[in-house]
């Protein structure tokens, strides 16, 4: 799933008029004019977002922190672009979970390319997955099943792992999810519907017991 | 032997997980985040993607290239392939 990227959004978040985002805009305006101060208040006022969103779809601390760098990155380069139309949170929200899932794709290509070059014998890389010592009976049981939920939202489609990350994780309002993932708030529902029932499924004891 | 895991069948036990997924330790950047962040802004970007800095992949690329664009320089001439040489015909009988 490709999530595209239009910097105008045709839902704005709810406009809230106080001066956070009034701060926002002056704080958008400084960095179009290429202002290093007002760089570094996006990153310190952002990055624990950007990065949180990041390591929610990667489950990675390495590649949560290469795509957050990515993230502001590209705003810092793309930012005279930025018309104000959709809030700078729901810009920032938008690149990390579409540069997630980029490299998400990336990695499991790379993954994928490692696999075919040691069946060729290009390299010396073990062909097995690397084994998981965590014994199920030595996991407390709630923490199993968080691992095994956290497993499979990660084999979700693209956008229903956004969409479930984003409401569950955090704690975006439907409309604000709609805005990140520019779509409808009904759209956001019928994904958080369908994720759930998935999740659900894969979660649920076998029906039946000899 | 019972499944020892208690499983999200019921409401509850969903809700129950999602508050513990909700309370996970929260993750941050490590510190200087910002410092790294200007460093790979000042940093210049490679102008080959990863593949291509991999001499193997990037001598594979070349006789690819050479392969497939390179055909007629490989093969004699065509002109000369269906002619004889012009000093041939001096040493044919008159």
């Amino acid at each position: 799933m490709a999530l595209s990227l239009p910097l105008l959004s045709r839902f704005a978040p709810p406009a809230s008029g106080d001066g956070a985002t009034l701060a926002e805009a002056e704080l958008v305006t400084q960095l179009q004019q290429g202002s290093e101060a007002a760089f570094r208040t996006l990153v310190a006022r952002y990055q624990d977002r950007v990065y949180t969103t990041a390591f929610a779809l990667l489950r990675s601390a390495e590649e949560a922190e290469d795509v957050a760098q990515e993230v502001f990155v590209e705003i810092y380069q793309t930012v005279g672009r930025f018309r104000g139309e959709a809030a700078l949170s729901t810009w920032l929200y938008r690149l990390a979970a579409s540069r997630a899932l980029q490299h998400q794709r990336r990695l499991n290509a790379k993954k994928r390319f490692a696999y075919f070059t040691s069946l060729l014998g290009f390299n010396n890389q073990v062909l097995h997955e690397p084994p998981d010592h965590a014994h199920p009976l030595a996991i407390l049981e709630g923490e199993q099943q968080l691992c095994l939920l956290l497993a499979h939202i990660g084999r979700l489609p693209g956008q229903q792992q956004v969409a479930f990350t984003l409401r569950h994780e955090q704690d975006l309002s439907y409309e604000e999810i709609a805005a990140v993932l520019d779509t409808t708030v009904s759209a956001v529902e019928s994904l958080l519907f369908r994720a759930r029932q998935t999740l659900r499924r894969h979660l649920q004891p076998p029906t039946s017991h000899a | 032997m019972p499944d020892p895991v208690v499983r999200p069948g019921s409401e509850e036990e969903w809700e129950a997980l999602m508050h513990q997924l909700r309370q996970q330790p929260k993750v941050q950047p490590r510190p200087f985040f910002y410092a790294r962040v200007r460093a790979r802004l000042t940093t210049p970007r490679p102008w080959l993607p990863g593949w291509g800095r991999v001499p193997a992949y990037l001598a594979l690329l070349g006789l690819l290239m050479l392969a497939v664009s390179g055909d007629d320089a490989l093969l004699p001439p065509a002109a000369a392939a269906g002619h004889y040489p012009s000093q041939a015909p001096q040493f044919l009988p008159h």
